[in-house]
């Protein structure tokens, strides 16, 4: 990645990263599957999110990059945890939480306003340089430009034009969120002025995948050897970070607040006029891809999907989609135990 | 079931009273009773809320509140909580998610819990207890409404969230039919002014040296205090409580001869029946004397204005916010109490508690007050292995017994 920009790390979707790429800083997300040893256990329980303290692993490991600083989002309890954990591994180290309602209502947008507002002072006060309203404008452009891109080479992976399959494509996902936005959009462009990549044979089950934590470019590989065509995606290390978001008229923080808690949610954001939506959104998700099953695949010890869970089998049950639920510690050693299971759910979806 | 339980568990409690043998605890319980009763009565108002919901908000508005952690913790004290989590088993409700929450889903499968008018979700404390009661929302096909409670008190977040609790007070209004009454309101937050400034007596007379408390008698107590705040009751309880703390220290001991280990115990009780803390008082002299949730942590309300007193409240109840807070306080009452020893149940499923037990272990060891961590589901007994737990609490007791005492 460009070295020539001070990177700020970030572990949430929720992070606003036109914010941190406005204060001229690269945002860069610690990501979980890089190998290092387990650590974290000295200071968290076994029961904590695999996600969370992996990040806190490479963090106590050495793995991460020079960091200007480290946002983390107050999104769930664990998150919260790491936050407190990273501050007692890396004191020296500048970190900032920032608070994240559950739900988005006028008064909570506003009030997440304000938060974003706190964030760009303090990274203004790490360096970075003063967050006007056209520097945030620009910022917030290239990020929509990397979320066209996207758009675009989803429809490719569906298609299955795109070389590499959803393979290629999480590689593309893990790339542009560890890259300052320019160089995600020169690499997405060379991504799909690539021909495309006609298969033969037969193609593969469509099936639509939800959940939080899978960066790991080999559990798609897998998916797809077990006879899997991931046609859509709904993933906090997926689709879920890189949504367009509208800057229109006035007040350009408050326009950024809305577009991030208005995007497509991770479990813990809901909307209290329409409780237990998330299995309705999945089975509406998976209806609009075309998928003939769903895979879910969390994040062990999640609360925020464990608790929700139910409700999206109940969703899928009631519109007839099969489904397969799958916990992992969001790397491939873990979801490579599962072959059998995916190789089945996809013999019986044909 | 319940409706039943609570009826007889009032009937005993009044007829032993009525016969002389009463005691702050039975009055405590007793209160317990009507309030499950009322909850189960179908005659009353009900809301199903997160923790640290503003009962008395509520009380004053003619509404029967009570967070659904209480109907989990019910379930495991009468022994009959497995059945209930089997039930989220069979629709795909992960065991590594808390009992608390698991054993509340299952009761309102089982249709054990009473269809509420309305329900408060609460940010503050953890993720899952608001997930749990979006998911009773949807089961019930009963409005929400949520609290985002913020990390810390400056200005502008008190203000944020006593604007909600009036949008609140507006929302329950309309569900019940009931406008706020002004001068309710002003006598609910009155009574739970009062009652605090005795319980806080109460937590002083339980830090003397020695204390006159027995490790059942604060049990549970700081978190369902709450709940009957607002009321005459609360006043009584507390006053209960604290004459009887008086009359033991009064009587020139603590009424245990050989009681020498203070303890503290961090989080919430193991809510089944179980023989450790009569093994501790009974084998090694040791109380459990302060938990972590027995503390007044925010000002009088002031009655004229009271949402943002509620927020303040809300905002400082000790597991919101960043670990160093809750390890601040944590040693604010290991000084307090001149505490020997913590226990941390370590709650299986509970992230916001375990996720940072390796860095309140750290922060009270800094101060001297060994940590030991246990591995305990505080509300599935089935998986309570007593002699592994035996063994360790006679380890620390054993290590305790070595050390000199925390000198304030």
């Amino acid at each position: 990645m460009n070295r020539e920009k001070d990177i700020i790390g970030f572990a949430c979707a929720y992070t606003p990263l036109p914010l941190i790429h406005a204060a001229g800083f690269a945002p860069y997300r610690i990501l979980p599957n890089v190998d290092c040893p387990d650590q974290a256990g000295r200071l968290m329980h076994d029961n904590l999110c695999p996600h969370v303290k992996r990040v806190l692993d490479r963090a106590m490991s050495g793995t991460i990059p020079e960091l200007k600083g480290m946002v983390f989002m107050n999104s769930c309890d664990s998150m919260r945890r790491l936050y407190d954990a990273w501050k007692a591994v890396k004191p020296d180290m500048n970190s900032v939480l920032v608070d994240l309602p559950p739900v988005a209502t006028h008064a909570s947008i506003g009030f997440f306003r304000d938060e974003l507002e706190r964030l760009s002072r303090t990274i203004e006060q790490w360096g970075g340089k003063a967050i006007d309203d056209a520097s945030l404008a620009r910022s917030i452009g290239l990020y929509n430009r990397v979320s066209s891109l996207f758009t675009a080479l989803r429809g490719k992976a569906g298609r299955s034009e795109l070389m590499g399959g959803s393979t290629a494509l999480q590689e593309a996902y893990n790339r542009a969120s560890t890259s300052p936005p320019e160089e995600g959009i020169a690499s997405l462009e060379a991504i799909l002025d690539e021909g495309a990549d006609i298969k033969e044979g037969e193609p593969g089950v469509p099936v639509y995948l939800f959940g939080n934590v899978l960066p790991e470019p080999e559990a798609f590989a897998l998916f797809e050897s077990c006879g899997a065509h991931i046609v859509s995606d709904d993933l906090c290390t997926g689709s879920r970070l890189f949504a367009a978001m509208e800057t229109g008229g006035g007040d350009i923080l408050l326009a950024l607040a809305r577009g991030i808690l208005g995007r497509p949610s991770c479990a813990r954001t809901f909307s209290a006029e329409r409780p237990g939506g998330l299995g309705d959104d999945v089975a509406e998700g998976a209806i609009n891809a075309g998928a003939r099953g769903v895979i879910g695949y969390t994040a062990k010890f999640c609360d925020p999907y464990i608790a929700r869970m139910p409700g999206v089998w109940d969703a899928l049950k009631k519109e007839g989609i099969p489904f397969l639920l799958l916990e992992g510690d969001c790397t491939l050693r873990s979801i490579g135990q599962q072959r059998t299971r995916i190789e089945a759910f996809i013999e019986m979806l044909r | 079931m319940m409706k039943a339980y609570f009826t007889d568990m009032e009937a005993g409690i009044v007829k032993a009273i009525s016969e002389g043998n009463s005691s702050h605890r039975k009055l405590y319980t007793l209160e317990l009773a009507r309030l499950g009763k009322r909850l189960y009565s179908g005659a009353d108002s009900i809301a199903w809320c997160g923790i640290t919901a503003p009962f008395d908000l509520l009380n004053a508005m003619g509404v029967t509140s009570c967070f659904v952690e209480f109907i989990g913790a019910m379930l495991a004290l009468t022994g009959s909580v497995g059945p209930f989590i089997e039930e989220t088993d069979h629709i795909g409700y992960s065991a590594d998610a808390c009992s608390y929450h698991r054993s509340v889903s299952g009761a309102a499968i089982r249709g054990m819990m009473p269809a509420p008018n309305f329900l408060i979700g609460t940010t503050n404390p953890c993720s899952g207890g608001l997930a749990v009661l979006e998911n009773l929302a949807r089961r019930f096909e009963r409005e929400l409404f949520v609290l985002h409670i913020p990390q810390d008190d400056s200005a502008g977040n008190v203000r944020f969230l006593a604007d909600q609790m009036r949008e609140m007070a507006a929302f329950v209004s309309r569900i019940t039919g009931r406008a706020l009454d002004d001068t309710a309101l002003r006598k609910s937050v009155e009574n739970s002014n009062r009652a605090c400034g005795v319980i806080k007596e109460i937590f002083e007379l339980a830090g003397r040296v020695p204390s006159p408390v027995a490790s059942r008698d604060l049990s549970n107590f700081g978190i369902v205090m709450p709940l009957f705040f607002g009321s005459g009751q609360a006043i009584a309880i507390a006053e209960a409580y604290r004459d009887e703390f008086t009359k033991r220290i009064d009587a020139g001991a603590d009424g245990k001869p050989g009681r020498k280990f203070r303890l503290l115990w961090i989080q919430n009780r193991i809510q089944f029946r179980h023989g450790l803390e009569k093994m501790l008082e009974e084998e090694y002299g040791a109380s459990i004397i302060s938990d972590e949730l027995n503390d007044i942590t925010w000002d009088p309300i002031d009655p004229e204005n009271p949402f943002e007193g509620f927020a303040r409240r809300a905002i400082s109840i000790p597991f919101n916010g960043t670990i160093e807070r809750r390890i601040g306080h944590l040693k604010k009452l290991a000084w307090q109490y001149r505490i020997d020893g913590a226990i941390n149940p370590c709650n299986w499923g509970c992230r916001q508690g375990t996720g940072a037990r390796g860095l309140m272990e750290n922060g009270l060891r800094e101060i001297g007050v060994p940590v030991l961590n246990l591995e305990v589901d505080c509300v599935d007994s089935r998986k309570f292995a007593e002699g592994q737990m035996r063994t360790r609490l006679e380890a620390f007791m054993e290590m305790l017994d070595g050390r000199e005492p925390l000198r304030g």
